[in-house]
């Protein structure tokens, strides 16, 4: 075949692509290789580089390495990036808007979607917002199951993360084994809230069931089963020399960094500043509980691993303690006044007062004082959750702004990823754990 | 029965056979003078709103209280050196969350709220801006918290205050070609249709409609 045979209608050559009269053997199929490699990752040159080793490289948004639909935008120069940009709002549902409309329960399920990694946390870090700006406060017994949830909430998402945090480094495995952690997880949810992944088994003023015994059998097993787990993936890991080596010494932030650059949670922490909500502002019963808050001072990839690890081991000791507290702590797991919650399922079926309640609760729910202003924070898995919340005396919030912690993660990322090498780029984005339904609210 | 008495209709409903009365609440009752069940520490510092006071003068031009936390309002020309004396004199040095507020109808419509984080004392500070909407125009505060960064894009993004010194102000969650700043509350929970045209179905096509017209059945005329 000679290139003269090539009809009229073969696909013309991109200039910037070698024309198929290039090739002398097999033109149209180099040329078609050679199109396809230049629109893969779409890149534009600079002028003034001779050695055309600076290049514009698009990530994502549909990348299977960037956690969801995170888009960054990087310029190399050789391997090196020399600066990135990211693109964030791919998810972008406006949930701040859609609250405005809705009473302060009818929210909730809007919540589970948020930070969809660990509904359970959203749920409460909503609850305790409302609770603060309505002045309720939820019984004893409410407040040790959604502390013992939230910390199995935590261990959820850092399950997710370390599967997908291993995997971005090369390793399959993990993923597949964490993922049989998670599964029993949503078993315990299942048997909990009576749904698997968004629970929305939180109440304002409470929750909607109490905590069966099969389910405090469940969560037993688990922590009994997972604590022996962690530990071997500890030993396959921690001195695992391409692990190590894919993360050591990469990404480093100093504690200074970290504070300038508005990071939150684990990725604070990693770096020798010790901030923690449950510390800070200690909410729920957390002030009851033995735990300790994992840092370190080391500040590279290597550190927030170490940190999300040793935080799992933490959520397991304070769900251990509320496991052996929470048969002690009787009572009712919601305020017994129909003006602030849900009456209870009995009062509603066999009493008129209860339906009347049952259906204000639903139609307007709890209106706080027009003009409160108040902001709570819960330590999520992520860092730090929090609503700031005004009402204007009705049902439904005046405005409700959250304070997502992967938002301000990722802001940092776009600094922390500079410098870095190109290969590094997952493994750094997979280190500092974005969600984008949190980010994109 | 006094005029103050009758109970509030609501507006749009006068002429409605089926009238639907609503009381705003002002308070509920007894609640205003018991402590806050989730009132922190950690937010309640009387010292240091008297110390800004000192310092500031007439620049502050407010201090409220609501559940123990603190807010001090700022003049709008102040924020910039009020940020930078709280960070680099007083250990406020975290930017831990900023917001805006639509205080639609009322004067003086935007508020920008920061709230900042002192990691040596362990307290947080919430200090409040307020923004005519006739020139919804801030100080920018990157200069002096870099995590601010992101944050006034978003507040540019959602409710349209611009941030003057600011960088790189570009939008934050919509792309560039959307008009509207969806945070407002004169912007419809809906959406406006024909605001976000989508990419062409095919490589050299024109731009699809949005779903809206699409879902009444006008189609693009490829």
């Amino acid at each position: 075949m000679t290139v003269s045979t090539i009809p009229d209608t073969a696909p013309i050559a991109n200039t910037a692509t070698p024309d198929e009269s290039v090739f002398t053997f097999w033109p149209r199929h180099n040329a078609a290789i050679y199109k396809a490699l230049e629109d893969k990752h779409i890149h534009v040159e600079v002028d003034d580089d001779p050695l055309e080793s600076r290049m514009i490289l698009n990530l994502g948004p549909q990348h299977p390495a960037t956690h969801g639909v995170l888009r960054c935008v990087i310029r190399l120069d050789g391997e090196t990036i020399e600066s990135c940009l990211l693109d964030i709002g791919y998810l972008h549902r406006g949930v701040e808007k859609l609250a405005e409309v809705k009473t302060f329960q009818e929210f909730m399920p809007y919540t589970d979607r948020m930070d969809y990694l660990q509904p359970y946390a959203n749920n409460v870090a909503w609850c305790l917002a409302v609770e603060k700006l309505a002045g309720i406060e939820a019984p004893e017994r409410a407040q040790w199951i959604r502390m013992m949830l939230c910390e199995i909430a935590r261990i959820q998402a850092h399950l997710l993360w370390i599967g997908t945090m291993v995997m971005d480094a090369g390793a399959l495995s993990v993923f597949l084994w964490t993922f049989k952690y998670r599964e029993e997880i949503y078993n315990i949810m299942d048997e909990v809230a009576g749904a698997r992944f968004t629970v929305s088994h939180s109440r304002i003023g409470g929750l909607a069931t109490d905590i069966s015994d099969e389910g405090m059998a469940r969560i037993q097993a688990f922590v009994d089963e997972f604590e022996g787990q962690l530990e071997d993936w500890k030993k396959l890991l921690n001195r695992n020399r391409i692990w190590v080596d894919r993360n050591l010494g990469i990404g480093v932030l100093t504690a200074d960094d970290v504070i300038e650059l508005g990071f939150t949670g684990p990725n604070l922490r990693a770096s020798g500043v010790n901030h923690d909500i449950r510390n800070f502002e200690p909410y729920l019963v957390y002030d009851l509980v033995d735990f300790d808050i994992p840092m370190r001072t080391e500040g590279d990839s290597l550190a927030r691993y170490f940190v999300r690890v040793e935080e799992m081991v933490q959520s397991n000791r304070i769900i251990r303690q509320c496991l052996e507290h929470i048969p002690h702590v009787g009572g009712p797991i919601r305020v017994d006044d129909a003006k602030s919650t849900y009456a209870s399922k009995d009062e509603v079926y066999y009493s008129m007062e209860g339906m009347i309640h049952d259906f204000m609760m639903t139609d307007t729910g709890v209106a706080p004082p027009k003009g409160a202003e108040s902001y709570h924070a819960i330590e999520a898995a992520k860092g730090e959750l929090g609503f700031h919340l005004i009402s204007d005396g009705t049902g439904s919030p005046w405005r409700v702004k959250m304070n997502s912690p992967s938002f301000c993660n990722l802001q940092g990322l776009e600094y922390l990823i500079e410098g870095e090498m190109i290969a590094d780029t997952v493994v750094l984005i997979g280190s500092i754990d974005p969600v984008m339904g949190d980010a994109d609210k | 029965m006094s005029q103050e008495a009758q109970p509030m209709t609501d507006p749009g409903q006068e002429k409605q056979t089926l009238k639907f009365y609503f009381t705003p609440r002002q308070a509920l009752a007894g609640e205003l003078d018991q402590k806050n069940p989730h009132a922190k520490d950690s937010t309640f510092q009387p010292e240091v709103v008297e110390a800004l006071g000192e310092r500031f003068g007439d620049t502050i031009t407010g201090v409220t209280e609501y559940a123990s936390e603190h807010t001090v309002f700022v003049e709008k020309s102040a924020i910039v050196d009020v940020c930078r004396h709280l960070k680099e004199e007083m250990g406020y040095t975290y930017l831990s969350e900023m917001g805006t507020i639509d205080r639609f109808t009322e004067e003086d419509r935007f508020e920008v709220y920061y709230s900042l984080v002192n990691m040596q004392t362990q307290k947080r500070l919430r200090i409040k801006v307020r923004v005519d909407e006739e020139d919804p125009v801030v100080p920018s505060v990157v200069g002096v918290f870099r995590s601010a960064n992101w944050h006034e894009r978003e507040a540019w993004d959602m409710m349209g205050i611009r941030f003057e010194g600011h960088p790189d102000l570009r939008r934050m969650f919509m792309p560039e070609d959307f008009e509207y700043h969806p945070a407002r509350k004169e912007f419809p929970t809906l959406g406006i249709p024909g605001s976000l045209p989508l990419p062409p179905l095919v490589s050299d096509g024109k731009l699809t409609l949005d779903p809206f017209p699409r879902a009444h059945g006008e189609l693009p005329e490829d």
